[in-house]
């Protein structure tokens, strides 16, 4: 994977990994994650979308989590006209969102549709791989509260980081819009093309499970 | 598609990048386009660039003042607004596009300095700045749009060319309207060669946005998608209205004006070409957020 490093290069490059075969669908991840960011309703730095596959009774359910993938070539820094998100010297793509200006660009850029506006402070927002506990040496909240330990966090630099272990044992490591040269950090492993493209499957209106929101006509306080 | 399904997400954002910035490009579009056809028909025409050295500021800041309060009026922090020069990130052709339009507003006012005081001297020593500020002020959002990984069709490669052509047409659209409303005072040769200039841009930008969009191989299963959208979806009405009043109908009202010397033709076609404009610039933005990127 080619690295955007900064002159004298990255002291560790963090990046995640999830094991699909290990989720359920319990989102407690997601929960965790709103929890310790106080991300406001409406908004989400991680979720975790079904796909439903097949007719019944040849069905088959697919669970998966979603969040920025801190690429290494980050069109969302690129675009951000105030540098509000920025690289940390550990390969987190970081919002300032006391510089964010609220103009969307990085909506727009964004591939993964990671990035929001939240509601109350009108700024973007992301999943930061919860930098703030990283920065104190612990865990990000969704890979703790995990039941499963389908969510693997670490340095992919280091050859001996369980992340990086799993990425040497496994054939079946995909990463979502490879062909858009944003190398990101965040690998799936036992995917499949109608669990990571968006567009293999249909988004049908109002009778999903829990929901008949399908998009959101108002973003952010503007 | 593979039968299947999402049968639990959450609501995804929709449109973010709305109205205000289809006006946006359709306002900077007019003040670009008449700025750089204003000075080629200065240079052309010296007999003649009293309506012009009136016009081209006048029409510029009115027209970059509407982009310039859309754009700042869609920022959910507008009053950071200054943040974009204390903190400029030039990577982002955001920025770029925002230094290149303050540098352009300062021409247009020295401009019109030029213009009340009589002193012609003054906009001659700043038209090749003017020029080249102006062209970059027209292309930079096609930098945005390339920036714009996500949304694919916005990546066009003629993307540059497709803005141009657009100032092309905005710029003699509002020249002749401009002309029209004040009883006709440019000289027939140049009334028809703003025609001229009007059916061209109209005629090559028709020709790439059909060629690119049902012609050309799509690069990606997203951008064939957008296609789909622009064609038979939501934003179908914005596109297809703005392909008639943008490009056919003008076509067709300036070659009558041309052809029959009726030249009120001429004003319609680029009534029509200004109010199409802004729906097919709509059309292009809206498109491709309508689509779910995850």
């Amino acid at each position: 994977m080619k690295s955007i490093k900064p002159l004298g290069g990255w002291p560790m490059r963090l990046g995640f990994l999830v094991d699909l075969s290990r989720c359920m669908g319990c989102m407690a991840c997601a929960v965790s994650c709103k929890a310790e960011n106080n991300v406001p309703l409406h908004s989400w730095r991680l979720r975790v979308k079904y796909i439903d596959q097949g007719e019944f009774p040849n069905t088959k359910r697919h669970f998966v989590p979603l969040r920025c993938n801190h690429c290494d070539n980050a069109p969302c820094e690129r675009i951000c006209p105030v540098s509000a998100l920025h690289y940390l010297p550990n390969g987190i793509v970081n919002v300032d969102h006391d510089r964010c200006i609220g103009c969307a660009s990085c909506m727009m850029a964004c591939p993964y549709n990671a990035i929001y506006l939240d509601p109350i402070t009108n700024s973007a927002d992301k999943c930061t791989y919860c930098a703030h506990r990283i920065e104190v040496g612990m865990m990000p909240a969704c890979v703790v509260a995990c039941p499963t330990h389908a969510n693997i966090f670490g340095d992919l630099d280091d050859p001996e980081s369980e992340i990086s272990k799993y990425l040497q044992q496994h054939r079946d490591v995909m990463v979502r819009k490879p062909e858009l040269n944003t190398h990101p950090k965040h690998f799936y492993v036992r995917g499949s093309t109608v669990a990571l493209d968006p567009l293999a499957s249909e988004r049908p209106e109002g009778y999903t499970l829990f929901t008949e929101v399908k998009f959101l006509d108002h973003i952010g306080g503007n | 598609m593979l039968g299947a399904e999402v049968t639990f997400d959450v609501a995804l954002p929709k449109i973010v990048w709305g109205w205000l910035v289809s006006t946006n490009m359709w306002a900077k579009s007019i003040a670009t386009g008449t700025f750089l056809l204003g000075l080629y028909f200065i240079k052309k025409y010296p007999e003649q660039d009293s309506f012009f050295r009136k016009w081209v500021p006048i029409l510029g800041l009115i027209f970059i003042g509407i982009t310039l309060l859309v754009t700042v009026l869609d920022l959910h922090h507008m009053f950071r607004f200054w943040k974009i020069f204390a903190f400029a990130h030039f990577t982002s052709a955001v920025t770029l596009g925002a230094w290149v339009v303050s540098g352009f507003v300062i021409i247009l006012l020295i401009a019109f300095w030029s213009w009340v005081t009589g002193n012609k001297k003054l906009f001659d020593k700043v038209m090749i700045p003017g020029f080249i500020l102006a062209f970059f002020a027209t292309i930079y959002t096609a930098g945005i749009m390339g920036e714009a990984t996500g949304r694919e069709v916005w990546v066009f490669p003629s993307e540059m060319i497709s803005m141009l052509l657009s100032a092309m047409i905005a710029g003699s659209a509002a020249f002749l309207i401009v002309d029209a409303i004040y009883g006709k005072v440019l000289k027939e040769n140049v009334r028809r060669e703003l025609g001229y200039i009007l059916f061209g841009s109209a005629g090559i930008a028709a020709a790439m946005f059909i060629g690119e969009l049902f012609f050309a191989k799509m690069h990606s299963e997203f951008a064939y998608k957008v296609v789909e959208q622009l064609a038979f979806g939501e934003v179908a009405p914005f596109f297809w209205g703005g392909m008639f009043l943008t490009f056919i109908i003008p076509m067709i009202l300036v070659g009558i004006a041309n052809e029959n010397r009726k030249y009120h033709y001429a004003f319609l076609g680029a009534l029509s070409a200004i109010v199409g404009l802004w729906l097919i610039k709509h059309a292009w933005l809206i498109a491709p957020q309508t689509l779910p990127l995850s």
